[in-house]
């Protein structure tokens, strides 16, 4: 379980972290998304107890992380965002060491390394050196030390990033099963589609506030109720405003040199309806047509932000 | 001492796997093996009997402050990014969130930093030997002259490690190292014992001899020929009050750099942030 109250951390006048409350409940995971800058880091630096907060308060596994640091080292594992390895290492000492960190010694430590290297698919790795490794390779090597110890929660600080899109595949897949394995976890990105397949929570920061919570179901859930429509047609702004502002299924819109944009809610007839409607005002539509949704504009629409973006005029 | 701490046996291997380890090893060996038999060559040169204990002590002191000069110029090279190069490779925020304490960590740092250098002077012992046997020194003093290298050793790695992890990048790092090394060495020899040349010149003034000695009894290099026996004084203490002011440096510089890799470790930062906490609600 993770818990933040209040959580915040300053830079001199910065604020990097703005009041946080969040909570990732036990065996779920957690997404958190934000544009670059937007304090993921620090949050999740706090949480793996590298970063004090200026105030506010943070628990993990049921233990406050600056009163008991140690308690939460025990029970975490930690990715940074840029990591680095100690590359004269083979894979099974890189390892090892780590778990000796943890007073994981002897036949255990084997036991998990083998089982871990095989579960990252690097057990042809064993006695490789990390410096020659790939990327990806390293990526899911980091993620079997963080479980070397088996802890109960996994912070990855955007895991994904750097990565070819295979990898990202492989990652993914490993990150489902980690999942399926009840651990909690909270795994942040720039890119939500990274998040939304092994998330069951999403939150996307910006500023370093929280600024919304959803869950990925009630996300996908929404797959068929929003579309994106494009409608190509010369019309003069106030017959668009005219037309559009009285059909309620119209959420949002934003009008374009070619046509106009629209988040539309509601079912074929009503859409239907709407070009007749437009039709009817005199509007010469020459192309009235479904965008494919992508879930971040969901995430937008659920979260009641606009989805369209709007030029200055 | 490695058993408990995973942090040296890592590096040990690291380190020991380079194959410059053993080189440089070997090299210094054989440089300071031909400089004793060059030096003790020349001492035996035009005499019948073999060698004076006289000129034996001489021998015996000149290869003793050598190594130690070298040892010490050297000894930040190993140290000095011990913990700020874990911090530029990206690995030092992995490693505090490990269980392992700050001074696991400090620790572990400082003797493998230091292991080559103790080897290095623990592999020239046979070559004092060789000059010990031809009856220049007493075994107190090969004792003093040895030991008395490991601990300055392990001194300027401890704190060359303190400023690696208080400085955040190597290259201050061994700015400052050398910086201190260069204190211990050359500022306080030149300066010591300008002031103590100043006061045989004017004898009646102590200030100046005061602060000559004290300056001295800072130099390893003057502690070192003094518990060789090359000059005269109470050695065995100074060199107890040179290893209790260096060593209450490393305490400071210690401390400053445990809260430094952990800052939620000082209660006062806790209750600090708790006044914080109040003041916003
Ligand atoms: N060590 C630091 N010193 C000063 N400012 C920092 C530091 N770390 C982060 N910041 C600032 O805090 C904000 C949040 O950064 P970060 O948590 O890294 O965001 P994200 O991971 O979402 O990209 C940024 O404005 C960044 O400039
Ligand atoms: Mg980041």
């Amino acid at each position: 379980m993770i818990q933040t109250q209040n959580l915040t951390k300053k830079y001199g006048r910065t604020v990097a972290v703005n009041r946080l409350n969040l909570t990732v409940r036990q065996g779920t995971v957690f997404g958190l998304i934000g544009e670059n800058g937007a304090g993921k880091t620090t949050t999740l630096s706090m949480l793996a107890t590298l970063t004090v907060p200026t105030f506010g308060r943070a628990f993990v596994n049921g233990f406050e992380v600056c009163k008991h640091p140690h308690d939460v080292r025990m029970s975490i594992g930690y990715m940074p965002d840029a990591f680095g390895v100690y590359d004269d290492l083979t894979v099974t000492e890189y390892l090892y060491f780590y778990a000796e960190c943890y007073g994981i010694k002897g036949a255990l430590a084997r036991r998990r390394s083998v089982d871990l290297l095989e579960w990252v698919n690097l057990q042809n790795q064993r006695k490789t050196y990390v410096n020659a490794l790939s990327r990806g390779m390293q990526q899911r090597l980091e993620l079997a030390r963080c479980l070397m110890h088996d802890p109960q929660v996994l912070i990855l600080d955007e895991p994904a990033s750097g990565l070819d899109p295979r990898s990202r595949i492989e990652l993914r897949r490993v990150l489902r099963r980690l999942r399926e394995l009840g651990k909690t976890m909270i795994i942040s990105s720039h890119i939500l589609n990274e998040l939304s397949e092994v998330s069951d929570e999403i939150g996307m920061m910006r500023g370093g506030e929280l600024s919304a919570v959803a869950a990925v179901d009630a996300l996908l859930d929404q797959t068929g109720a929003y579309r994106r429509l494009w409608i190509q047609a010369a019309a003069e702004p106030e017959s668009w405003h005219r037309v559009l502002a009285n059909v309620p299924q119209v959420l949002e819109y934003a009008l374009r040199p070619q046509g106009v944009e629209m988040v539309f809610s509601g079912l074929e007839e009503e859409q239907a309806e709407l070009l007749k409607r437009l039709i009817q005002s005199g509007i010469a539509v020459t192309h009235f047509g479904e965008q494919p949704t992508d879930i971040e504009s969901l995430f937008l629409r659920l979260t009641e932000r606009g989805v369209l973006p709007h030029d200055a005029g | 001492m490695m058993r408990g701490n995973p942090l040296l046996l890592k590096e040990f291997r690291q380190r020991m796997r380079t194959r410059r380890a053993p080189l440089v090893i070997m090299g210094y060996f054989i440089s300071m093996a031909l400089l004793t038999f060059l030096l003790l060559y020349e001492n035996v040169q035009g005499q019948l009997t073999l060698l004076l204990p006289a000129r034996g002590e001489q021998v015996f002191v000149t290869l003793g402050l050598l190594q130690m000069a070298v040892v010490v110029f050297l000894t930040p090279a190993f140290a000095a990014g011990a913990v700020s190069g874990e911090r530029e490779r990206r690995t030092l925020s992995v490693l505090l969130t490990t269980p392992l304490s700050p001074f696991t960590i400090l620790m572990g740092k400082v003797l493998s930093s230091s292991a080559l250098l103790l080897l290095l002077v623990v592999v020239t012992l046979p070559l004092y030997s060789l000059v010990f046997l031809f009856g220049a020194a007493v075994p107190q003093e090969l004792v003093g002259v040895f030991g008395f290298q490991l601990l300055t050793i392990v001194l300027v790695a401890a704190m060359s490690v303190c400023w690696s992890t208080l400085a955040l990048r190597s290259g201050w790092s061994t700015v400052l190292s050398y910086a201190t090394v260069t204190w211990m060495v050359l500022i306080t020899g030149l300066f010591g014992y300008g002031l103590q040349y100043a006061a045989t010149r004017f004898p009646i003034d102590y200030f100046l001899l005061n602060w000559g000695q004290f300056l001295l009894r800072l130099n390893p290099l003057w502690i070192e020929a003094g518990l060789a026996g090359a000059v005269p004084g109470h050695f065995a203490r100074d060199s107890l009050w040179f290893l209790g002011f260096y060593g209450s440096i490393t305490v400071i510089l210690w401390v400053l750099s445990s809260g430094r890799l952990r800052p939620q470790s000082y209660a006062f930062s806790a209750r600090f942030r708790h006044g914080d906490e109040k003041d916003f609600e």
